[in-house]
């Protein structure tokens, strides 16, 4: 210290401990603390996207988690995770694996190139696909309709349900999981929640939502991670994209709708859902039973450039995007269970579920 | 950098350190703790650190220019000089704040014979805290409340990274003592720390993340699918909620700063347990309450003229409280119903009731406020206020746990300060291996408990 004088009276009433004892406490309650929790923080770790701070964290949690395993001190944990019924993920991942197997995928060379030069392929419903040949929506029996997907859905999927449900002849619910997509199984295995919903309730209608957590390298099976936008990459990717798409098919007349990424404020951001925006297309329109719909110009300007404003049907500019610049507002929301609903109305059978 | 993150943890060790190895050097520490909580803001984003030292520079500026002109006798000029700076840091937050609001009302209010043009910027973190802090600077300078701070001090103050992103809203008159004084480094008062940061993070973590997706959400989101009797717990729940995030980003603050030697004002005080919307306002985001009080309520007139004018004057304060939360309708209504309910409260004393009914009352207002605040927009609450008042039917979202939850936290409300206190005693009374064995036990109850990736503080926002 350098003027011993100018210090303060102790102003607590417990006196304190010196700083150097409080740093070294505090570090001995953080290799506690990483001891205990060590399996949990390689798991995080492992999650990450695959990057330098990835390959670093999970270089420093593995030989932490393997010493805590062996002096047994993640036990307090894993109890704590057992009693709170945690550990109930692995299933899943086997279940997605058994899929993969299951469901016949086209090879690479089936699937139409992905050219930049080439035009993107206009959308166009397909009106022959028979949703029942004489359905008979009641309150009874409902038709339903599951709405998946990462945070996106989170934003508009309550909003969805809520408007679909104005109908008594419809039933729908959303199943949003935040930070998940199809790049990382590992966190949220959706082919395998898929599987699920299709199994356990046959929906009528699916609505299908990823992409803006994607845009990252891949783990494939073998352990090897793919560089994103790379043509290894792009193969991996779809052949996860048509999965889901050939999983929430099925074999059922089931309306499979999949909703492309909307325009977003990051520039950077915005090309690379644009990117994947080109392979949702291009595996959607390679099958009669999913229906690709594409957002951007419902969420551009005149310009046809990204806006957080825009007007609405009276003209009355209206806030459609949150101030992140990615997600939906809740009129944005709005906007799109509308179009997602008009489109719904566009299959046989179903014109008129919603009235005029 | 949030606080309940490991990136946080490191980055916190790495500035305990350098705090206490630099503090018997004032301007070596000074220098490394600005460039601290710069590094914490820039962590956000890094453009933004401009902003954070326009403000600083500007407003440390005025201040040298105030006081110069004080101590000459020119009040005129120093009045000049405070008025500009407020100015500057109000076209700060309108630019980055409201002017896309305003723009878009003007617009509407226009029709199609004029657009006026859109900034759409993103809102810079914490802004509505340093600028507030920054304002009140440069006039309790004019008011000759406090001295100029050094460049540098004033500038460690601005930009303190414990509370530089969502308060308190500490004073230059509570932090400049601080700044100056070296703290004793053999008297750290580690256990009430380490009780602060582990009762905020369960509030966060645990109790907020808890609500908001068990039952809070759900409700907000689709109001009209829901019981009205799981409305009401969805609102309560809220109630809850806000006060569990807030109050815990705060206890994380002051034990934080607690550490670097630092003491924050208190911010919250059982407010759910407030007999009046009055006293709820002293016991709710004090530092907010009272620079709003100290700043805009008493300098529009106070209650010192007619009756008239101190309703006036409650309401525009409360407004525009409610505008520094966020630019839309929403919060200028939550801000009217505070302003209105205060008023009333004048007209109607309420102190001959019962203190049940007092309480009732006010909690229930406070709650009727929240949805307000709580909703993305004014249909939305409309929708979750027509349905509460929809026939009850069987509730789905409301489990025995949220109950006992919220029953619980409203309970705690009402315990003495002093025995809420006894486990911060009993933690300080230890050996410091034992606090920080028991804080490293408690952050791993704290994972534990709470759920997969915690959302942002509520109050970042604003």
């Amino acid at each position: 210290m350098e003027d011993e004088t100018d210090t303060e009276p102790n102003p607590h009433p417990h006196g304190g401990f010196p700083a150097g004892k409080v740093f070294l406490s505090g570090i001995a309650g953080f290799i506690l603390a990483a001891a205990i929790n060590s399996g949990a923080l390689l798991a995080d770790a492992e999650q990450l996207p695959d990057s330098r701070s990835r390959s670093v964290s999970v270089a420093i949690w593995s030989p932490i988690e393997k010493i805590a395993s062996t002096l047994k001190l993640t036990w307090p944990r894993n109890v704590g995770d057992f009693l709170l019924g945690r550990n109930e993920g692995e299933d899943q991942i086997d279940l997605r694996r058994e899929q993969i197997g299951a469901v016949p995928q086209p090879s690479a060379e089936e699937w139409p190139a992905l050219s930049p030069e080439k035009p993107p392929p206009t959308y166009e419903l397909d009106q022959t696909t028979a949703v029942a040949s004489e359905p008979v929506w009641s309150s009874g029996n409902p038709f339903t309709i599951w709405v998946l997907g990462d945070s996106m859905v989170q934003f508009f999927g309550e909003t969805f349900v809520r408007m679909a449900e104005r109908s008594s002849l419809v039933a729908a619910t959303s199943e949003p999981k935040l930070a998940s997509g199809l790049s990382r199984p590992d966190y949220f295995d959706w082919p395998a929640r898929i599987s699920d919903v299709m199994t356990e309730y046959d929906p009528d209608a699916v609505v299908l939502m990823f992409g803006g957590n994607d845009a990252q390298n891949i783990k494939t099976d073998e352990g090897q991670w793919l560089k994103r936008f790379t043509a290894e990459w792009e193969e991996e990717y779809r052949s996860r994209i048509a999965l889901v798409m050939d999983l929430a098919t099925g074999t059922e007349e089931r309306v499979v709708l999949w909703v492309g990424q909307p325009p977003m404020r990051g520039e950077g951001f915005d090309s690379r859902m644009k990117q994947l925006n080109d392979l949702y297309r291009l595996e959607a329109d390679s099958r009669l039973d999913v229906h690709y719909l594409d957002l951007q110009s419902l969420f551009t300007d005149e310009n046809g450039a990204y806006a957080r404003y825009l007007p609405d049907s009276s003209g009355k500019l209206t806030d459609v995007r949150l101030t992140d610049g990615v997600h939906l507002s809740h009129w944005g929301g709005e906007w799109l269970s509308e179009f997602l609903l008009d489109e719904i109305e566009k299959f046989p059978g179903l014109d008129g579920l919603w009235g005029e | 950098m949030l606080f309940p993150t490991l990136a946080f943890g490191l980055f916190f060790l790495v500035a305990f350190l350098l705090n206490w190895l630099t503090r018997p050097h004032p301007m070596i520490w000074k220098i490394v703790m600005l460039g601290v909580s710069i590094f914490f803001y820039g962590w956000w984003n890094w453009r933004f650190v401009f902003l954070l030292l326009w403000a600083i520079t500007s407003n440390w500026v005025a201040g040298t220019q105030i006081d110069k002109h004080l101590c000459a006798g020119s009040k005129r000029l120093a009045k000049n000089w405070m008025r500009t700076a407020i100015v500057g840091d109000l076209v700060l937050l309108g630019v980055f704040k409201y002017y896309d609001f305003f723009a878009v009302e003007l617009s509407n209010l226009l029709g199609s014979s004029a657009t006026v043009p859109l900034l759409e910027l993103t809102l810079p973190v914490g802004i509505s805290f340093f600028t507030f802090q920054a304002m009140s600077y440069v006039i309790d300078l004019h008011r000759r409340d406090i001295d100029p701070m050094p460049m540098l001090d004033f500038a460690v103050y601005l930009s303190f990274f414990p509370q530089l992103v969502a308060g308190p809203i500490v004073r230059a008159a509570e932090m400049a003592p601080q700044i100056r004084k070296q703290p004793d480094p053999r008297r750290v008062a580690s256990g009430e720390a380490f009780h602060l940061i582990l009762r905020g993070l369960f509030k966060k973590v645990v109790i907020s993340s808890w609500l908001a997706s068990a039952i809070v959400d759900d409700v907000f989101s689709n109001p009209e699918s829901h019981s009205s009797q799981d409305v009401l717990i969805g609102i309560y729940g809220y109630a809850i909620q806000i006060y569990a995030d807030f109050s815990g980003y705060t206890d994380i603050a002051i034990g934080v700063a607690l550490l670097l030697g630092f003491r924050f004002p208190t911010n919250f005080d059982r407010p759910y347990s407030a007999l009046s919307l009055r006293e709820f306002w002293k016991r709710w985001h004090i530092t907010l309450s009272s620079w709003l009080r100290d700043y805009l309520y008493i300098p529009l007139g106070g209650n010192r003229g007619k009756q008239s004018d101190t309703y006036r004057n409650l309401l525009l304060t409360m407004v525009l409280g409610g505008l520094w939360h966020g630019s839309t309708w929403n919060f200028v209504i939550w801000g009217f119903i505070h302003g209105i309910a205060l008023s009333v409260e004048r007209i109607l004393p309420n102190r001959r009731n019962h203190p049940v009914i007092r309480w009732f009352v006010t909690f229930h207002i406070v709650c009727f406020a929240w949805v307000f605040f709580r909703a993305d927009s004014l249909s939305s609450a409309l929708d979750v206020i027509r349905a509460l008042a929809s026939l009850p039917s069987s509730a789905e979202l409301t489990s025995s746990l949220s109950v006992l939850l919220l029953v619980g936290m409203m309970a705690a409300q009402f315990v003495p300060y002093s025995k809420s206190e006894d486990l911060k005693r009993i933690l300080s009374r230890q050996r410091i291996l034992v606090q920080g064995l028991t804080f490293g036990f408690g952050l791993v109850l704290i994972d534990l408990f709470g759920p997969e990736g915690v959302a942002p503080f509520i109050y970042f926002q604003f």
